[in-house]
């Protein structure tokens, strides 16, 4: 089963008491701000902050990191890579060499750049969860709904989180109907094939379900467009929220235009 | 019949379909179907039931059948699609294709939202449906939490908050279990009523009686439309469709055999609660029931007529 985003929506927290469309629009700025940043302490700052409202919003660590860790395994060569990238170019003075692979101190300059890139990302996919792990996936939808967002991206974003849960379902179904007739997943073509076709079928189904589907709507009145009832109200502490996050943003902006710290911590 | 019993709900004309492939669905298809009126679908799997319901508010159509379905006494518009669920709301199989919404309250308001209906009437209609299907403050439900029965009300809600004047529902009992089962047929029952002009495909032979006042068999083209007993009574056409009588009419053909007298098969447990009072009252008292020398051809003539398996 995939695992739900939203699986700790219903605990209370000041994230969670923040209206939606506010938490989107602020934390979506906050994560543009630090991916915008190329200041290793800059990104450190951000990354504190976006421990804090992980923190405050109560979702457990371990659900945050078992997920980021996924992330991490992604940006990882990263570090193997870029510090041996530049290796013998002209300011490259060499410290070690590993069987014609030289390291220089430009590398390991750019190993700081590398951990930047990737605290950048960690911080990133760390800031989805405050920002939508808060609320449950419906109200996020309609927080989409309400800030306007283009009512095609709203829908094919609601639809894939509607059906997703019913391929998966199929697919295990598939997958056990495999099972209880012998079927065992072995390193060997007539596994790849097997499950290649058991995947070329999914994509059959979910093309006649969406058929259906579309035929149910159509018989509902839909015309291309979805609309929901949905209420937001906004009180004084969603504006007070969204200006401390806001304002942490353009701060760090400000603090890069300025070149803080750039003595010892900026690159480029 | 309701007052407004004045022209048909639906008329069909000489309906062909096939389909991209050119298998034929629809043959000739022609009937038609009164204000207020109950009407069960029957024929075997691939007979075009489904295909059926879905001409009937122009989701499917075809150039050559161009005008052949009239709903409340006007022609489907195939560019005016959106606006039929006014007149005719479609229930279909499965009710996952219809529960496309994040939540359950978002997928019944979908309808009226669509139809231009204001908020708050809105908001009233989603209340109403819900408890009309027993399933009242399932507004923020997610639907693909729900047991199987559930998502079956839940998707004839779906169609009720457009309130319709005549539903169209395929299979609705197909798929659950005893109880959810009787708790959909009473809500049929209900919208029966109500002087709705219902429309309902299915296979559950036992549960027509109670719903419809009136079968049509289909097989690809309409080969038998009358009264529930009519059709019921048409053994060479019902063995022909690999159709079924009710089990009650089944027993009381096998209880002729053993010497009760009935002309009339009862369809239903009611029937048949009326025909045994009736029948003990004539014998004065007491039914005698005996076994006579035809009794086990009978029985066995009985029992064989809708055996398929055993042709």
């Amino acid at each position: 089963m995939i695992s739900e985003i939203d699986r700790y929506a219903s605990l209370s927290s000041p994230i969670h008491r923040w209206d939606p469309r506010f938490r989107i629009v602020s934390i979506f700025t906050l994560i543009f701000s630090v991916v915008l940043l190329y200041n290793l302490q800059l990104v450190i700052i951000g990354m504190i902050f976006a421990i804090i409202l992980t923190g405050m919003s109560k979702i457990p660590f371990s659900f945050v990191l078992a997920r980021m860790k996924l992330v991490f395994i992604f940006v990882i060569p990263f570090f193997v890579i870029l510090p041996f990238t530049f290796m013998n170019t002209d300011t490259g003075v060499g410290i070690a060499s590993f069987g014609g692979i030289t390291l220089s101190y430009r590398g390991i300059e750019y190993a700081l750049f590398a951990t930047m890139i990737v605290l950048k990302a960690l911080v990133a996919v760390m800031l989805v969860f405050p920002m939508i792990g808060t609320s449950r996936m419906d109200i996020t939808i309609k927080a989409l709904e309400g800030l306007h967002l283009p009512n095609k991206l709203v829908q094919m974003f609601a639809f894939t989180y509607r059906y997703i849960f019913v391929l998966d379902d199929e697919f295990l179904r598939t997958d056990r109907a495999l099972a209880a007739r012998g079927f065992k997943k072995r390193g060997n073509m007539y596994t790849l094939t097997t499950v290649s076709k058991a995947i070329a079928m999914l994509f059959v189904k979910s093309y006649e379900r969406a058929d259906r589907v579309f035929y149910a709507m159509r018989s509902k009145g839909y015309t291309g467009t979805i609309a929901t009832l949905h209420e937001f109200h906004a009180r004084r502490q969603d504006w007070i929220n969204t200006a401390i996050v806001v304002g942490f943003s353009l701060l760090l902006q400000v603090a890069a235009t300025l070149d803080t710290f750039s003595a010892t911590g900026g690159f480029i | 019949m309701t007052n407004k019993a004045t022209g048909a709900a639906i008329h069909v004309h000489d309906l062909n379909y096939a389909y991209p492939d050119g298998t034929v669905a629809l043959k000739q298809v022609s009937f038609e179907i009164a204000r207020g009126e109950s009407i069960a679908l029957v024929g075997p799997n691939g007979a075009g039931k489904s295909t059926l319901l879905l001409h009937l508010n122009g989701i499917l159509h075809s150039t050559g059948s161009r005008g052949a379905v009239e709903i409340l006494g006007k022609p489907i518009d195939p560019k005016k699609v959106h606006e039929m669920p006014k007149k005719i709301g479609i229930v279909f199989q499965n009710p996952d294709d219809m529960l496309f919404m994040p939540l359950l309250g978002d997928d019944v308001a979908f309808g009226p939202i669509n139809l231009g209906v204001a908020k708050d009437e809105v908001k009233r209609r989603v209340r109403e449906s819900l408890e009309r299907v027993g399933l009242a403050g399932y507004e923020t439900r997610v639907s693909h939490h729900l047991s199987g029965g559930e998502k079956k009300r839940a998707a004839i809600a779906t169609v009720l908050s457009m309130e319709p004047e005549i539903i169209a529902m395929d299979e609705p009992t197909a798929n659950l279990d005893p109880k959810s089962r009787a708790e959909l047929i009473e809500i049929l029952k209900g919208l029966k009523n109500e002087g709705k002009t219902l429309i309902i495909i299915t296979h559950d032979v036992n549960a027509i009686p109670e719903l419809a006042d009136r079968v049509i068999v289909l097989n690809k083209t309409v080969v038998a439309d009358g009264t529930t007993r009519e059709v019921f009574s048409d053994t060479e056409m019902l063995q022909a469709a690999g159709l079924e009588i009710p089990t009650i009419m089944q027993f009381f053909e096998v209880l002729q055999a053993f010497g009760y007298p009935c002309d009339v098969l009862p369809l239903s447990i009611d029937g048949a609660v009326m025909n045994l009072t009736q029948t003990i009252k004539n014998e004065a008292g007491h039914v005698h029931l005996h076994i006579h020398k035809h009794t086990h051809s009978e029985v066995d003539s009985a029992r064989s007529k809708y055996q398929h398996h055993r042709e």
